[in-house]
Protein backbone atom coordinates (compact mmCIF):
# COMPACT_ATOMS: atom_id res chain seq x y z
CA UNK A 1 0.00 0.00 0.00
CA UNK A 2 2.90 2.31 -0.44
CA UNK A 3 1.64 5.67 -1.33
CA UNK A 4 4.05 8.39 -3.16
CA UNK A 5 3.95 11.87 -3.58
CA UNK A 6 6.22 13.70 -5.67
CA UNK A 7 6.58 17.20 -6.70
CA UNK A 8 9.12 19.25 -8.55
CA UNK A 9 8.99 23.05 -6.87
CA UNK A 10 10.57 25.65 -8.19
CA UNK A 11 12.96 29.04 -6.97
CA UNK A 12 9.74 30.74 -6.13
CA UNK A 13 8.28 28.01 -3.66
CA UNK A 14 5.64 26.95 -6.80
CA UNK A 15 4.69 23.36 -7.52
CA UNK A 16 6.34 22.64 -11.32
CA UNK A 17 5.10 19.06 -11.31
CA UNK A 18 3.59 16.75 -9.21
CA UNK A 19 2.48 12.98 -9.39
CA UNK A 20 0.96 10.57 -7.15
CA UNK A 21 1.66 7.11 -7.33
CA UNK A 22 1.78 3.88 -5.76
CA UNK A 23 4.63 1.47 -5.78
CA UNK A 24 4.92 -0.30 -8.87
CA UNK A 25 7.20 -2.98 -6.61
CA UNK A 26 5.01 -3.62 -3.86
CA UNK A 27 1.79 -3.43 -5.83
CA UNK A 28 -1.71 -4.01 -3.26
CA UNK A 29 -3.72 -6.63 -4.16
CA UNK A 30 -7.02 -4.19 -5.88
CA UNK A 31 -7.45 -1.27 -7.69
CA UNK A 32 -5.41 -0.05 -10.23
CA UNK A 33 -1.28 -1.05 -9.27
CA UNK A 34 0.51 2.08 -9.50
CA UNK A 35 -2.21 4.29 -8.50
CA UNK A 36 -1.94 6.10 -5.52
CA UNK A 37 -3.96 4.93 -2.36
CA UNK A 38 -3.84 7.92 0.10
CA UNK A 39 -6.95 8.25 1.75
CA UNK A 40 -8.47 11.67 0.81
CA UNK A 41 -7.49 13.43 3.78
CA UNK A 42 -4.16 12.85 3.16
CA UNK A 43 -4.61 13.95 -0.53
CA UNK A 44 -5.45 17.31 1.18
CA UNK A 45 -2.72 17.96 2.88
CA UNK A 46 -0.24 16.41 0.78
CA UNK A 47 1.16 20.10 -1.65
CA UNK A 48 0.98 21.81 2.46
CA UNK A 49 3.21 18.84 3.84
CA UNK A 50 5.58 19.28 1.05
CA UNK A 51 5.46 23.30 1.16
CA UNK A 52 6.28 23.28 4.32
CA UNK A 53 9.06 21.23 4.32
CA UNK A 54 10.61 23.92 2.21
CA UNK A 55 11.49 25.97 5.42
CA UNK A 56 13.90 22.73 6.53
CA UNK A 57 15.03 22.32 2.47
CA UNK A 58 16.46 26.27 2.77
CA UNK A 59 18.20 25.69 6.26
CA UNK A 60 19.60 21.83 4.94
CA UNK A 61 20.78 23.76 1.21
CA UNK A 62 22.99 25.71 2.77
CA UNK A 63 24.49 23.77 5.53
CA UNK A 64 25.07 20.62 2.88
CA UNK A 65 27.10 20.72 -0.65
CA UNK A 66 25.06 17.13 -1.31
CA UNK A 67 23.05 17.33 -4.18
CA UNK A 68 20.44 14.56 -2.22
CA UNK A 69 19.03 16.25 1.42
CA UNK A 70 18.15 12.73 2.80
CA UNK A 71 15.23 12.43 5.07
CA UNK A 72 14.25 16.28 5.70
CA UNK A 73 10.72 16.26 7.59
CA UNK A 74 8.48 14.12 9.15
CA UNK A 75 4.87 14.79 9.53
CA UNK A 76 1.37 12.61 10.23
CA UNK A 77 3.04 9.51 9.52
CA UNK A 78 4.63 10.94 6.21
CA UNK A 79 8.01 11.76 5.89
CA UNK A 80 9.93 13.12 2.89
CA UNK A 81 12.83 13.24 1.50
CA UNK A 82 14.59 15.98 -0.95
CA UNK A 83 16.50 16.39 -3.28
CA UNK A 84 18.32 19.86 -4.92
CA UNK A 85 19.97 20.78 -8.36
CA UNK A 86 22.74 23.47 -8.07
CA UNK A 87 19.72 26.08 -9.91
CA UNK A 88 17.58 25.37 -6.56
CA UNK A 89 14.72 23.08 -8.19
CA UNK A 90 13.72 21.04 -5.32
CA UNK A 91 12.36 17.61 -5.88
CA UNK A 92 10.60 16.30 -3.17
CA UNK A 93 8.85 12.32 -2.30
CA UNK A 94 6.53 12.08 0.36
CA UNK A 95 5.65 8.77 1.83
CA UNK A 96 4.24 6.74 4.40
CA UNK A 97 6.71 6.10 7.90
CA UNK A 98 7.53 3.16 7.43
CA UNK A 99 6.64 1.17 10.80
CA UNK A 100 6.29 -2.47 11.98
CA UNK A 101 3.22 -3.20 10.33
CA UNK A 102 4.44 -2.08 6.83
CA UNK A 103 7.68 -2.50 6.92
CA UNK A 104 8.12 -5.30 4.85
CA UNK A 105 6.68 -3.35 1.89
CA UNK A 106 9.25 -0.61 2.44
CA UNK A 107 12.22 -3.71 2.62
CA UNK A 108 13.33 -3.44 -0.96
CA UNK A 109 13.20 0.39 -1.41
CA UNK A 110 16.49 1.76 0.51
CA UNK A 111 18.62 4.71 -0.13
CA UNK A 112 19.69 3.60 -3.42
CA UNK A 113 16.99 3.60 -5.31
CA UNK A 114 15.38 6.96 -4.03
CA UNK A 115 18.92 8.47 -4.76
CA UNK A 116 18.94 6.70 -8.46
CA UNK A 117 15.40 7.89 -8.84
CA UNK A 118 16.46 11.31 -8.12
CA UNK A 119 19.41 11.41 -10.48
CA UNK A 120 17.48 10.15 -13.19
CA UNK A 121 14.82 12.94 -12.82
CA UNK A 122 17.14 15.37 -12.49
CA UNK A 123 18.28 14.07 -15.88
CA UNK A 124 14.69 14.67 -17.34
CA UNK A 125 14.38 18.51 -15.86
CA UNK A 126 17.63 19.59 -17.27
CA UNK A 127 16.72 18.45 -20.80
CA UNK A 128 12.82 20.24 -20.09
CA UNK A 129 15.16 23.08 -19.21
CA UNK A 130 17.38 23.11 -22.55
CA UNK A 131 13.94 23.70 -24.47
CA UNK A 132 14.70 27.51 -25.17
CA UNK A 133 11.14 27.80 -25.24
CA UNK A 134 10.83 26.56 -21.32
CA UNK A 135 11.36 28.84 -18.85
CA UNK A 136 12.67 28.70 -14.94
CA UNK A 137 9.76 28.11 -13.06
CA UNK A 138 7.49 27.45 -15.71
CA UNK A 139 4.86 24.52 -14.82
CA UNK A 140 6.25 21.56 -16.88
CA UNK A 141 3.14 20.35 -19.00
CA UNK A 142 4.98 17.93 -21.30
CA UNK A 143 3.29 14.92 -22.00
CA UNK A 144 6.48 13.21 -22.65
CA UNK A 145 8.08 14.68 -19.45
CA UNK A 146 4.94 13.42 -18.11
CA UNK A 147 5.48 9.46 -19.58
CA UNK A 148 8.89 9.30 -18.47
CA UNK A 149 8.89 10.41 -14.96
CA UNK A 150 6.03 7.50 -14.39
CA UNK A 151 8.37 5.21 -16.15
CA UNK A 152 11.42 6.42 -13.84
CA UNK A 153 8.41 5.31 -11.43
CA UNK A 154 8.09 2.19 -12.49
CA UNK A 155 11.84 1.50 -12.39
CA UNK A 156 12.98 1.82 -9.20
CA UNK A 157 10.40 2.62 -6.70
CA UNK B 1 -13.26 21.12 0.26
CA UNK B 2 -15.88 21.73 -1.89
CA UNK B 3 -16.75 20.02 -5.29
CA UNK B 4 -17.46 23.13 -6.51
CA UNK B 5 -14.65 25.73 -5.65
CA UNK B 6 -11.58 24.37 -7.00
CA UNK B 7 -8.35 27.13 -5.58
CA UNK B 8 -6.50 27.40 -8.40
CA UNK B 9 -2.39 27.07 -7.48
CA UNK B 10 -0.98 30.09 -8.68
CA UNK B 11 0.45 29.67 -12.53
CA UNK B 12 3.97 30.18 -13.29
CA UNK B 13 3.68 32.18 -16.86
CA UNK B 14 3.89 29.62 -20.02
CA UNK B 15 3.31 30.16 -23.30
CA UNK B 16 -0.54 28.93 -23.16
CA UNK B 17 -1.28 28.28 -19.85
CA UNK B 18 -3.73 25.04 -18.94
CA UNK B 19 -6.98 25.53 -17.72
CA UNK B 20 -9.27 23.53 -15.60
CA UNK B 21 -10.83 22.27 -18.92
CA UNK B 22 -8.34 21.02 -20.56
CA UNK B 23 -8.12 17.18 -20.37
CA UNK B 24 -4.59 15.27 -21.41
CA UNK B 25 -3.89 13.19 -24.35
CA UNK B 26 -3.71 9.64 -23.43
CA UNK B 27 -3.95 10.47 -19.67
CA UNK B 28 -0.12 12.35 -19.62
CA UNK B 29 0.81 15.54 -19.22
CA UNK B 30 0.55 17.30 -15.56
CA UNK B 31 -2.36 20.34 -15.65
CA UNK B 32 -0.88 22.80 -12.65
CA UNK B 33 -4.48 24.01 -12.67
CA UNK B 34 -5.79 20.53 -11.72
CA UNK B 35 -2.97 19.37 -9.44
CA UNK B 36 -2.08 15.71 -9.25
CA UNK B 37 -5.71 14.63 -10.51
CA UNK B 38 -4.80 15.50 -13.92
CA UNK B 39 -1.80 13.07 -14.49
CA UNK B 40 -2.52 9.98 -12.17
CA UNK B 41 -1.92 6.55 -13.67
CA UNK B 42 -5.42 4.80 -14.35
CA UNK B 43 -5.90 1.72 -16.07
CA UNK B 44 -5.27 3.06 -19.42
CA UNK B 45 -2.36 4.94 -19.14
CA UNK B 46 -0.49 1.82 -16.71
CA UNK B 47 -1.09 -0.57 -19.93
CA UNK B 48 1.02 1.72 -21.85
CA UNK B 49 4.00 2.32 -18.87
CA UNK B 50 4.01 -1.46 -18.36
CA UNK B 51 4.07 -2.55 -21.99
CA UNK B 52 6.06 0.33 -22.67
CA UNK B 53 3.98 0.89 -26.48
CA UNK B 54 4.98 3.40 -28.50
CA UNK B 55 2.31 6.20 -29.03
CA UNK B 56 2.42 9.28 -30.03
CA UNK B 57 1.59 11.84 -27.03
CA UNK B 58 3.06 15.01 -28.72
CA UNK B 59 4.24 15.35 -32.57
CA UNK B 60 7.31 14.43 -31.74
CA UNK B 61 7.17 11.92 -29.13
CA UNK B 62 9.02 9.17 -31.41
CA UNK B 63 12.24 10.99 -31.35
CA UNK B 64 11.62 12.75 -28.26
CA UNK B 65 14.17 15.41 -26.72
CA UNK B 66 13.54 13.56 -23.40
CA UNK B 67 15.37 10.36 -25.16
CA UNK B 68 18.59 12.17 -25.82
CA UNK B 69 21.84 11.22 -24.28
CA UNK B 70 23.19 14.89 -22.94
CA UNK B 71 25.48 12.62 -20.56
CA UNK B 72 27.78 11.23 -23.32
CA UNK B 73 31.12 12.71 -23.90
CA UNK B 74 31.23 12.49 -27.37
CA UNK B 75 30.27 16.11 -28.74
CA UNK B 76 29.53 17.88 -31.72
CA UNK B 77 32.16 20.72 -33.14
CA UNK B 78 31.42 22.94 -35.73
CA UNK B 79 33.22 26.41 -36.69
CA UNK B 80 34.14 29.39 -34.86
CA UNK B 81 32.75 31.40 -37.88
CA UNK B 82 28.97 30.31 -37.15
CA UNK B 83 29.06 31.45 -33.84
CA UNK B 84 30.89 34.70 -34.86
CA UNK B 85 28.45 35.57 -37.96
CA UNK B 86 25.44 34.59 -35.50
CA UNK B 87 26.61 36.85 -32.43
CA UNK B 88 27.32 39.66 -34.57
CA UNK B 89 23.49 39.34 -36.38
CA UNK B 90 22.45 39.22 -32.38
CA UNK B 91 24.44 42.32 -31.90
CA UNK B 92 23.01 44.27 -34.93
CA UNK B 93 19.71 42.73 -34.21
CA UNK B 94 19.67 43.86 -30.72
CA UNK B 95 20.95 47.31 -31.65
CA UNK B 96 17.86 47.86 -33.93
CA UNK B 97 15.36 47.24 -31.51
CA UNK B 98 17.14 49.15 -28.44
CA UNK B 99 16.79 52.56 -27.65
CA UNK B 100 20.31 53.13 -26.33
CA UNK B 101 23.50 51.98 -25.40
CA UNK B 102 22.06 50.74 -22.12
CA UNK B 103 19.05 48.88 -23.28
CA UNK B 104 21.14 47.26 -25.75
CA UNK B 105 23.52 45.99 -23.29
CA UNK B 106 20.27 45.03 -21.07
CA UNK B 107 19.11 43.06 -24.12
CA UNK B 108 22.53 41.12 -24.51
CA UNK B 109 22.51 40.56 -20.60
CA UNK B 110 19.10 38.91 -21.12
CA UNK B 111 20.33 36.56 -24.01
CA UNK B 112 22.69 35.60 -21.81
CA UNK B 113 20.94 35.29 -18.65
CA UNK B 114 19.04 32.13 -20.64
CA UNK B 115 22.48 30.79 -21.56
CA UNK B 116 23.78 30.77 -18.39
CA UNK B 117 21.09 29.24 -16.55
CA UNK B 118 20.73 26.27 -18.65
CA UNK B 119 24.65 25.48 -18.71
CA UNK B 120 24.82 25.69 -15.08
CA UNK B 121 22.58 22.68 -15.02
CA UNK B 122 23.72 20.64 -17.25
CA UNK B 123 27.87 21.05 -17.02
CA UNK B 124 26.50 20.28 -12.36
CA UNK B 125 24.43 17.32 -14.28
CA UNK B 126 27.39 15.97 -16.09
CA UNK B 127 29.88 16.38 -13.46
CA UNK B 128 27.95 14.31 -10.71
CA UNK B 129 29.20 11.30 -11.77
CA UNK B 130 32.46 12.44 -11.26
CA UNK B 131 31.14 12.86 -7.40
CA UNK B 132 31.06 16.70 -7.13
CA UNK B 133 29.14 18.56 -4.86
CA UNK B 134 26.72 21.68 -5.12
CA UNK B 135 28.69 24.68 -4.80
CA UNK B 136 27.41 26.77 -1.64
CA UNK B 137 29.79 29.59 -0.76
CA UNK B 138 30.05 32.08 -3.16
CA UNK B 139 33.79 32.01 -3.59
CA UNK B 140 33.49 28.30 -4.37
CA UNK B 141 30.88 29.41 -7.20
CA UNK B 142 32.99 32.04 -8.26
CA UNK B 143 36.07 29.42 -9.11
CA UNK B 144 33.36 27.29 -10.93
CA UNK B 145 32.32 29.90 -13.05
CA UNK B 146 35.48 30.80 -14.06
CA UNK B 147 37.50 27.36 -14.31
CA UNK B 148 34.44 24.35 -15.43
CA UNK B 149 31.74 26.98 -16.68
CA UNK B 150 34.33 28.82 -18.66
CA UNK B 151 35.77 25.81 -20.13
CA UNK B 152 32.74 24.08 -21.27
CA UNK B 153 31.19 26.81 -22.42
CA UNK B 154 34.59 28.65 -24.30
CA UNK B 155 37.10 25.37 -24.15
CA UNK B 156 39.33 27.08 -21.38
CA UNK B 157 39.14 28.77 -18.55
CA UNK B 158 38.98 32.26 -17.52
CA UNK B 159 42.36 33.99 -16.72
CA UNK B 160 41.89 35.90 -13.70
CA UNK B 161 39.29 35.70 -10.95
CA UNK B 162 39.48 38.68 -8.26
CA UNK B 163 37.97 40.07 -5.06
CA UNK B 164 38.25 44.22 -5.18
CA UNK B 165 40.57 45.49 -2.47
CA UNK B 166 37.85 48.12 -1.43
CA UNK B 167 34.20 47.10 -1.91
CA UNK B 168 33.37 43.75 -0.14
CA UNK B 169 30.75 42.81 -2.66
CA UNK B 170 32.66 43.25 -6.07
CA UNK B 171 34.60 40.49 -7.97
CA UNK B 172 36.43 40.54 -11.33
CA UNK B 173 36.54 37.47 -13.98
CA UNK B 174 38.78 39.09 -16.27
CA UNK B 175 39.29 36.92 -19.62
CA UNK B 176 42.03 38.06 -22.55
CA UNK B 177 40.45 36.65 -25.31
CA UNK B 178 36.78 36.72 -25.20
CA UNK B 179 35.48 34.00 -27.42
CA UNK B 180 32.09 35.62 -28.35
CA UNK B 181 33.80 39.01 -28.92
CA UNK B 182 36.66 37.60 -31.10
CA UNK B 183 35.72 38.21 -34.47
CA UNK B 184 33.77 40.89 -33.78
CA UNK B 185 34.26 44.89 -35.07
CA UNK B 186 32.11 47.62 -33.31
CA UNK B 187 31.04 50.19 -35.73
CA UNK B 188 31.75 53.46 -34.17
CA UNK B 189 28.31 54.85 -34.17
CA UNK B 190 27.60 52.18 -31.21
CA UNK B 191 29.96 54.14 -28.98
CA UNK B 192 31.05 52.42 -25.68
CA UNK B 193 29.18 49.34 -26.76
CA UNK B 194 30.51 46.07 -24.84
CA UNK B 195 29.30 43.30 -26.55
CA UNK B 196 30.18 40.85 -23.72
CA UNK B 197 27.47 42.43 -22.01
CA UNK B 198 25.78 38.76 -23.29
CA UNK B 199 28.87 37.15 -21.65
CA UNK B 200 28.38 39.20 -18.40
CA UNK B 201 24.39 37.98 -18.97
CA UNK B 202 25.44 34.22 -18.94
CA UNK B 203 27.67 34.78 -15.71
CA UNK B 204 24.63 36.46 -14.13
CA UNK B 205 22.33 34.11 -14.98
CA UNK B 206 24.44 31.40 -13.59
CA UNK B 207 24.73 32.86 -10.52
CA UNK B 208 21.27 33.82 -9.77
CA UNK B 209 20.03 30.13 -10.56
CA UNK B 210 22.47 29.05 -7.40
CA UNK B 211 21.50 31.69 -5.31
CA UNK B 212 24.15 34.01 -5.27
CA UNK B 213 22.15 37.21 -6.73
CA UNK B 214 24.47 39.42 -8.50
CA UNK B 215 24.47 42.08 -11.07
CA UNK B 216 27.18 41.56 -13.69
CA UNK B 217 28.93 44.05 -16.66
CA UNK B 218 31.55 43.67 -18.61
CA UNK B 219 34.21 46.30 -19.52
CA UNK B 220 36.88 46.34 -21.91
CA UNK B 221 40.34 47.05 -20.16
CA UNK B 222 42.39 46.42 -23.54
CA UNK B 223 46.39 46.34 -23.46
CA UNK B 224 48.91 46.56 -25.76
CA UNK B 225 49.14 42.28 -26.47
CA UNK B 226 45.70 42.39 -25.47
CA UNK B 227 43.64 44.65 -27.34
CA UNK B 228 40.20 42.38 -26.54
CA UNK B 229 41.10 41.89 -22.56
CA UNK B 230 37.49 41.79 -20.62
CA UNK B 231 37.00 42.08 -16.77
CA UNK B 232 33.37 41.19 -16.01
CA UNK B 233 32.24 42.85 -13.06
CA UNK B 234 30.49 40.86 -10.50
CA UNK B 235 28.64 42.82 -7.63
CA UNK B 236 27.03 41.04 -5.49
CA UNK B 237 23.93 41.76 -3.83
CA UNK B 238 24.01 42.19 0.05
CA UNK B 239 21.47 39.86 1.44
CA UNK B 240 23.85 36.84 -0.04
CA UNK B 241 26.90 38.13 1.97
CA UNK B 242 25.00 38.15 4.74
CA UNK B 243 24.22 34.81 4.47
CA UNK B 244 27.65 33.68 4.03
CA UNK B 245 28.33 35.41 7.39
CA UNK B 246 25.30 33.91 8.62
CA UNK B 247 26.41 30.09 7.61
CA UNK B 248 30.11 30.65 7.36
CA UNK B 249 30.67 27.83 9.62
CA UNK B 250 32.15 24.82 8.64
CA UNK B 251 30.45 22.38 6.28
CA UNK B 252 29.14 18.43 6.92
CA UNK C 1 41.22 24.12 -57.90
CA UNK C 2 38.81 24.34 -54.99
CA UNK C 3 39.19 22.88 -51.70
CA UNK C 4 37.12 20.17 -50.39
CA UNK C 5 34.68 20.71 -47.41
CA UNK C 6 36.57 17.91 -45.14
CA UNK C 7 39.82 19.50 -45.97
CA UNK C 8 38.61 23.06 -45.10
CA UNK C 9 36.95 21.78 -41.88
CA UNK C 10 40.00 19.79 -40.70
CA UNK C 11 42.93 22.16 -41.29
CA UNK C 12 41.29 26.13 -41.49
CA UNK C 13 38.67 25.70 -39.00
CA UNK C 14 38.80 26.83 -35.45
CA UNK C 15 36.44 24.88 -33.73
CA UNK C 16 34.24 25.15 -30.98
CA UNK C 17 31.43 22.83 -28.85
CA UNK C 18 28.20 23.21 -30.53
CA UNK C 19 25.89 23.60 -27.45
CA UNK C 20 27.05 27.10 -27.05
CA UNK C 21 25.82 28.05 -30.82
CA UNK C 22 22.73 25.98 -30.47
CA UNK C 23 22.11 27.75 -26.77
CA UNK C 24 22.26 31.42 -28.48
CA UNK C 25 20.15 30.48 -31.04
CA UNK C 26 17.55 29.06 -28.31
CA UNK C 27 17.56 32.31 -26.79
CA UNK C 28 16.76 34.19 -29.37
CA UNK C 29 14.17 32.29 -31.11
CA UNK C 30 12.94 33.00 -27.13
CA UNK C 31 13.43 36.23 -27.54
CA UNK C 32 12.08 37.02 -30.68
CA UNK C 33 8.92 35.08 -30.22
CA UNK C 34 8.13 37.44 -27.17
CA UNK C 35 8.84 40.67 -28.66
CA UNK C 36 6.29 39.41 -31.22
CA UNK C 37 3.95 37.85 -29.19
CA UNK C 38 4.01 34.69 -30.74
CA UNK C 39 3.04 36.07 -34.30
CA UNK C 40 5.13 33.36 -35.76
CA UNK C 41 4.98 34.69 -38.83
CA UNK C 42 6.59 37.83 -38.34
CA UNK C 43 9.13 35.54 -36.14
CA UNK C 44 9.92 33.13 -39.47
CA UNK C 45 10.27 36.73 -41.30
CA UNK C 46 12.91 38.30 -38.94
CA UNK C 47 14.84 34.77 -38.38
CA UNK C 48 14.95 35.19 -42.59
CA UNK C 49 15.94 38.71 -42.54
CA UNK C 50 19.02 38.26 -39.47
CA UNK C 51 19.99 34.83 -42.27
CA UNK C 52 20.28 37.22 -45.13
CA UNK C 53 22.25 39.75 -42.90
CA UNK C 54 24.45 36.55 -42.15
CA UNK C 55 24.51 35.45 -45.26
CA UNK C 56 26.12 38.42 -47.71
CA UNK C 57 29.01 38.35 -45.07
CA UNK C 58 29.53 34.98 -44.87
CA UNK C 59 29.74 34.46 -48.36
CA UNK C 60 33.31 36.13 -48.32
CA UNK C 61 35.21 33.43 -45.91
CA UNK C 62 33.61 31.21 -47.91
CA UNK C 63 34.60 32.38 -50.89
CA UNK C 64 38.34 33.13 -49.30
CA UNK C 65 39.03 29.65 -47.59
CA UNK C 66 37.66 27.27 -50.47
CA UNK C 67 39.33 29.79 -53.54
CA UNK C 68 35.20 27.87 -55.23
CA UNK C 69 35.34 28.85 -58.80
CA UNK C 70 31.96 30.43 -60.37
CA UNK C 71 29.76 27.45 -60.54
CA UNK C 72 28.01 27.17 -63.61
CA UNK C 73 25.35 25.31 -63.05
CA UNK C 74 22.55 25.00 -60.15
CA UNK C 75 23.64 21.28 -60.00
CA UNK C 76 27.08 22.05 -59.30
CA UNK C 77 26.11 25.18 -56.78
CA UNK C 78 23.92 22.57 -55.02
CA UNK C 79 27.42 20.43 -54.45
CA UNK C 80 29.33 23.19 -53.38
CA UNK C 81 26.75 24.48 -50.65
CA UNK C 82 26.12 21.17 -49.38
CA UNK C 83 29.50 19.60 -49.54
CA UNK C 84 31.94 22.41 -48.98
CA UNK C 85 29.61 25.28 -46.92
CA UNK C 86 27.10 22.90 -44.54
CA UNK C 87 30.58 21.21 -43.44
CA UNK C 88 32.93 24.18 -43.45
CA UNK C 89 30.46 26.27 -41.22
CA UNK C 90 28.23 23.69 -39.26
CA UNK C 91 29.55 20.38 -39.84
CA UNK C 92 27.01 18.62 -41.37
CA UNK C 93 26.23 16.91 -44.63
CA UNK C 94 22.96 17.08 -45.75
CA UNK C 95 22.16 15.47 -48.68
CA UNK C 96 20.77 16.51 -51.95
CA UNK C 97 17.00 15.26 -53.69
CA UNK C 98 14.04 15.58 -55.62
CA UNK C 99 15.34 18.05 -58.76
CA UNK C 100 13.25 19.62 -60.54
CA UNK C 101 12.51 18.83 -64.30
CA UNK C 102 14.71 22.11 -65.01
CA UNK C 103 17.32 21.46 -62.92
CA UNK C 104 16.49 25.06 -61.51
CA UNK C 105 14.80 23.46 -57.53
CA UNK C 106 16.16 20.87 -55.56
CA UNK C 107 15.11 19.92 -51.97
CA UNK C 108 17.96 19.79 -48.98
CA UNK C 109 17.52 17.23 -46.29
CA UNK C 110 19.24 17.81 -43.27
CA UNK C 111 20.25 14.60 -41.19
CA UNK C 112 21.12 16.50 -38.34
CA UNK C 113 20.27 20.11 -37.07
CA UNK C 114 22.84 21.86 -34.46
CA UNK C 115 20.53 24.91 -34.16
CA UNK C 116 17.95 22.64 -32.87
CA UNK C 117 19.06 20.60 -30.33
CA UNK C 118 16.99 20.05 -27.80
CA UNK C 119 14.16 22.12 -29.10
CA UNK C 120 10.03 20.71 -28.50
CA UNK C 121 7.75 23.41 -30.15
CA UNK C 122 4.92 24.63 -27.60
CA UNK C 123 1.88 23.11 -29.41
CA UNK C 124 0.13 26.64 -30.73
CA UNK C 125 3.54 27.02 -32.96
CA UNK C 126 2.08 25.13 -35.73
CA UNK C 127 3.49 27.97 -38.06
CA UNK C 128 7.19 28.60 -36.83
CA UNK C 129 9.64 27.58 -39.06
CA UNK C 130 12.79 26.91 -36.06
CA UNK C 131 15.56 26.65 -38.29
CA UNK C 132 14.06 29.67 -40.89
CA UNK C 133 17.56 31.65 -40.15
CA UNK C 134 18.96 29.25 -42.63
CA UNK C 135 16.76 29.75 -45.85
CA UNK C 136 18.32 33.71 -44.99
CA UNK C 137 21.52 32.57 -44.73
CA UNK C 138 21.62 30.45 -47.98
CA UNK C 139 19.37 33.43 -49.53
CA UNK C 140 22.12 36.07 -48.67
CA UNK C 141 25.06 33.98 -49.93
CA UNK C 142 23.77 33.09 -52.91
CA UNK C 143 22.57 36.31 -53.84
CA UNK C 144 25.77 37.91 -54.06
CA UNK C 145 27.25 35.11 -56.43
CA UNK C 146 24.06 36.74 -58.56
CA UNK C 147 21.73 34.11 -57.63
CA UNK C 148 18.53 35.49 -57.15
CA UNK C 149 17.28 32.33 -54.93
CA UNK C 150 14.12 31.66 -52.71
CA UNK C 151 14.57 29.25 -50.40
CA UNK C 152 11.89 28.00 -47.82
CA UNK C 153 10.97 24.86 -45.23
CA UNK C 154 8.77 22.05 -46.29
CA UNK C 155 9.45 20.12 -43.37
CA UNK C 156 10.76 20.01 -39.89
CA UNK C 157 11.31 16.75 -37.17
CA UNK C 158 10.48 19.74 -34.88
CA UNK C 159 6.89 19.66 -36.02
CA UNK C 160 6.95 15.56 -36.30
CA UNK C 161 7.68 14.99 -39.96
CA UNK C 162 10.26 12.39 -40.79
CA UNK C 163 12.94 14.67 -41.88
CA UNK C 164 13.57 17.86 -41.68
CA UNK C 165 13.58 19.47 -45.76
CA UNK C 166 14.25 23.23 -47.01
CA UNK C 167 13.90 23.35 -51.28
CA UNK C 168 15.81 25.99 -53.07
CA UNK C 169 15.01 27.24 -56.33
CA UNK C 170 16.68 29.63 -58.54
CA UNK C 171 14.69 32.31 -59.68
CA UNK C 172 17.33 34.38 -62.09
CA UNK C 173 20.68 34.52 -62.53
CA UNK C 174 21.36 38.68 -62.09
CA UNK C 175 23.48 40.82 -64.06
CA UNK C 176 27.10 40.10 -63.80
CA UNK C 177 28.20 43.05 -62.00
CA UNK C 178 31.38 41.39 -60.41
CA UNK C 179 34.34 42.32 -62.23
CA UNK C 180 36.42 40.42 -64.45
CA UNK C 181 39.32 38.31 -63.36
CA UNK C 182 36.84 36.61 -60.86
CA UNK C 183 36.60 33.18 -62.23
Amino acid sequence: MASYYFTIIGTLDRPLYELEFASFKNPTAQGVPGKSQFSASVKEILPFIANSSLDVVEDAQWNSNQFHLGKIDAFFGLQVNGYITQGNIKFLLCYETPTNANLALHAKQDDTTLKQFFNEVNDLYVKCLLNPFYSVNDAITSPDFDLRVKLIVRKYL
Amino acid sequence: MSEEEIILPSIASGVKSLTVNDRPMHEFGYNPSLGPHSNEITESSLNILLNRKTISLTPTSTHSIYDRNILGTKKHELSISSLSFLFGEVVSWSHRSSKGIQDLENRLNGLGYKIGQRTLELVKLRERFKNTKREIRLVEMLQFIHSTLWKALFGESANELERSQDINNEYMITDNCPLMAKFINIPKDYGNLNCSALTAGIIEGALDSAGFYAHVSAHSVPTDYMPQRTVFLIKVEEEVLIREDLRGGPMN
Amino acid sequence: MSRSGEEVWKNSTEKINSELFTLTYGSVVAQLCSDYNNNYNLVNKQLDSMGYNIGIRLIEEFLAKTGAARCHTMKETAEIILKVGFKMFLNITPQVDNWSLDNRQFSLILNENPLADFVELPSDAKDLWYSQILCGVLRGALHMVQLDVSVWFVKDVLKGDDITELKLKLNKILKDEVPAGED
